[in-house]
């Protein structure tokens, strides 16, 4: 009895320190954005950086926040982002949901070859295809408009794999019950397969989503146009012409680029979490 | 009957039936059964390729193509207008040159500790998160934060958290008596800028990785190892770290991958370049700056294939790990 009671209190004693570890190094996780936010609305910071570091700004205004809207060209990046990210999404998401269905459902010649051809595209990297790429956009005069950003996203490897294994789980009746009503294949796709596949569509629209929002290097290539940056390239821009000159106005810009991203997340964390989970568990 | 024959063959069998009159004289009842049948015959077969246009059309222009010009590409000296065969001499200018092996040397000591760093921090994180009876989801939502925001942004961020003179590390390594590094105003402490920065933007992952993975082992487990009287650290060591084996090799090769291909944060952090004094430039950076600062377009296209096949070999490692099932 006296043994089993005192057990209890180290486990609850070892439940709160998990608890109080745990909070200490999130708070040091979180530290660098907590700064970022603190000296954004800091307007002794605006050029010089206050030293030494303060949590509390001392003289509080969105003097800086005010400057990285009123300049424009956050939003006008805001704006390509958004038009390049929906339509590669879109695109990307509905060929690999029509493929990932042939490949779960279908039957014809040379599926497996097919399929064996869609795994080994997620071998392949960007660099290798970097300049061909561009060579090829700039003979079409493509270059500094959205289209090599938008177009390449429509084959995507991982996204027709976690799709056909999504289907393979849906029972084939429900295909042979539509064929006997003489339903052809795009009807049983449309009407019976695509409304059951709400939740891998979700996830594919996360995924999808985090990659074409971030996407970095290929956009800094194809993209030379100012008008045309997307968020991060903006950022990047921005960052290599000022370096570490302009604290307050780095921070303020930093802060407003991030924070719907991290709004989006606080709202759909669950499914994010969810959907980057299974993209790591692929194997089984 | 008919529907049997056609899955049968789906081929030859309502292509014949057509042919002889008598059929179609006799048979008036069944005719229209066959010409459906043989629709939805010939439909089968074809209809799925029409299924698969969209994602093909893009593998050809997108993937096929680029990666084979870009391998033509190697054996030329080009600038995008104007190209010479130069055989294999690309290649023997990148595997002589003191910069690109330099690039390569970046790559794998920012690889390498980040890896070792991050896996086992983030394994030990993942335990406690997942057996600690209150705020689960809390800090499973706060560890995740910096992998949901951009690299970019976290890499501006941090050319000020590491700034030597008002960069709040220096400042609260100054206050607690440690040494302040010149961090990225020095080329032998700027790769350790860059693993730490990229330590704090991975953790978030292994973490989700590791508890997904964590949930999934079975409590049968550790119900036969308490009854065997295995303590809570016992069971860690002997069912936990087992029965994660598959998960870290699985991140082992995924952060590998990954880091061979780092371009974005240290783009930002040092320019194409890679300063100070190319201490961080990695693959990536290289490839870019020869191929898009000096239009060096073969030369370049031969580093990427070097990188290529690096980067192959740790795929292929992946999918054999990962046991993909075709």
């Amino acid at each position: 009895m006296n043994s089993n009671f005192s057990e209890n209190q180290i486990q609850r004693l070892t439940n709160i320190l998990k608890f109080f570890v745990l909070l200490v190094c999130g708070v040091i996780l979180m530290a660098p954005f907590i700064w970022m936010v603190s000296v954004g609305f800091d307007r002794t910071a605006n050029i010089t950086m206050p030293f030494p570091p303060r949590l509390i700004p001392e003289e509080l205004s969105g003097f800086n926040y005010g400057i990285v809207v009123e300049n424009g060209r956050l939003i006008q990046s805001y704006l390509n982002s958004g038009i390049v990210t929906i339509s590669s999404v879109l695109i990307g998401v509905t060929s690999s949901l029509l493929a990932g269905y042939a490949f779960s459902k279908g039957k014809f010649k040379g599926k497996k070859l097919l399929f064996i051809i869609v795994l080994c595209t997620l071998m392949i990297p960007m660099e290798p295809r970097l300049i061909p790429l561009y060579t090829l956009f700039n003979s079409v005069n493509l270059l500094n408009s959205f289209w090599p950003l938008i177009l390449p996203p429509i084959i995507n490897g991982m996204l027709i794999f976690l799709c056909k294994q999504f289907f393979d789980q849906l029972p084939n009746t429900l295909r042979e019950a539509a064929q006997i009503d003489g339903a052809g294949e795009f009807r049983i796709f449309f009407k019976v397969y695509l409304p059951l596949a709400g939740p891998i569509a979700a996830t594919m629209v996360i995924l999808a989503f985090i990659w074409s929002w971030n996407d970095f290097m290929w956009p800094l290539v194809v993209l030379n146009n100012q008008d045309l940056q997307t968020v991060p390239l903006y950022l990047a821009s921005f960052s290599l012409e000022n370096g570490t000159s302009l604290g307050g106005l780095t921070m303020a810009l930093a802060t407003v680029s991030i924070l719907p991203i991290v709004i989006l997340y606080l709202f759909l964390q669950r499914y994010i979490i969810q959907s980057i989970a299974l993209s790591g568990v692929k194997g089984e | 009957m008919n529907e049997n024959q056609a899955k049968v063959q789906p081929n030859q069998e309502p292509e014949r039936r057509p042919i002889s009159p008598l059929n179609r004289q006799e048979n008036e009842q069944s005719k229209r059964v066959v010409k459906k049948d043989k629709k939805k015959a010939f439909g089968s077969g074809i209809i799925w390729y029409i299924f698969l246009i969209p994602a093909f059309l893009g593998i050809l222009l997108f993937m096929v193509y680029p990666i084979f010009e870009s391998l033509r590409l190697s054996f030329y000296q080009s600038n995008g207008t104007m190209e010479t065969f130069i055989g294999l001499d690309n290649f023997k200018t990148i595997l002589t040159s003191g910069p690109f092996w330099n690039s390569v040397w970046n790559t794998f000591y920012i690889g390498i500790f980040q890896i070792l760093i991050t896996i086992p921090l983030g394994f030990i994180f993942a335990s406690l998160i997942n057996s600690t009876p209150r705020g689960q989801n809390f800090f499973k939502v706060i560890y995740f934060l910096p992998n949901v925001t951009s690299i970019v942004a976290a890499a501006m961020i941090f050319a000020f958290v590491l700034h030597p003179e008002m960069g709040i590390v220096n400042y609260i390594l100054e206050t607690i008596g440690l040494p302040t590094p010149g961090w990225l105003s020095n080329p032998s402490t700027s790769k350790w800028a860059v693993i730490l920065l990229s330590v704090w933007h991975w953790i978030g992952f292994v973490i989700i990785i590791c508890l997904a993975n964590l949930q999934a082992i079975s409590p049968e487990m550790y119900e036969a190892a308490r009854i065997d009287g295995a303590g809570r650290v016992q069971q860690w060591l002997f069912i936990t770290i087992p029965n994660m084996t598959a998960t870290f090799a699985f991140l082992l090769i995924t952060g590998w991958i990954g880091a061979l291909q780092r371009f974005n944060e240290v783009y930002v952090l040092g320019g194409p370049s890679g300063s100070p004094a190319r201490s961080i430039q990695t693959m990536g950076a290289f490839i870019y700056e020869r191929g898009f600062t000096g239009f060096e377009f073969g030369m370049a296209s031969a580093a990427t294939y070097v990188m290529f096949i690096i980067i192959l070999i740790f795929t292929f490692l992946n999918i054999k790990i990962s046991n993909m099932k075709l």
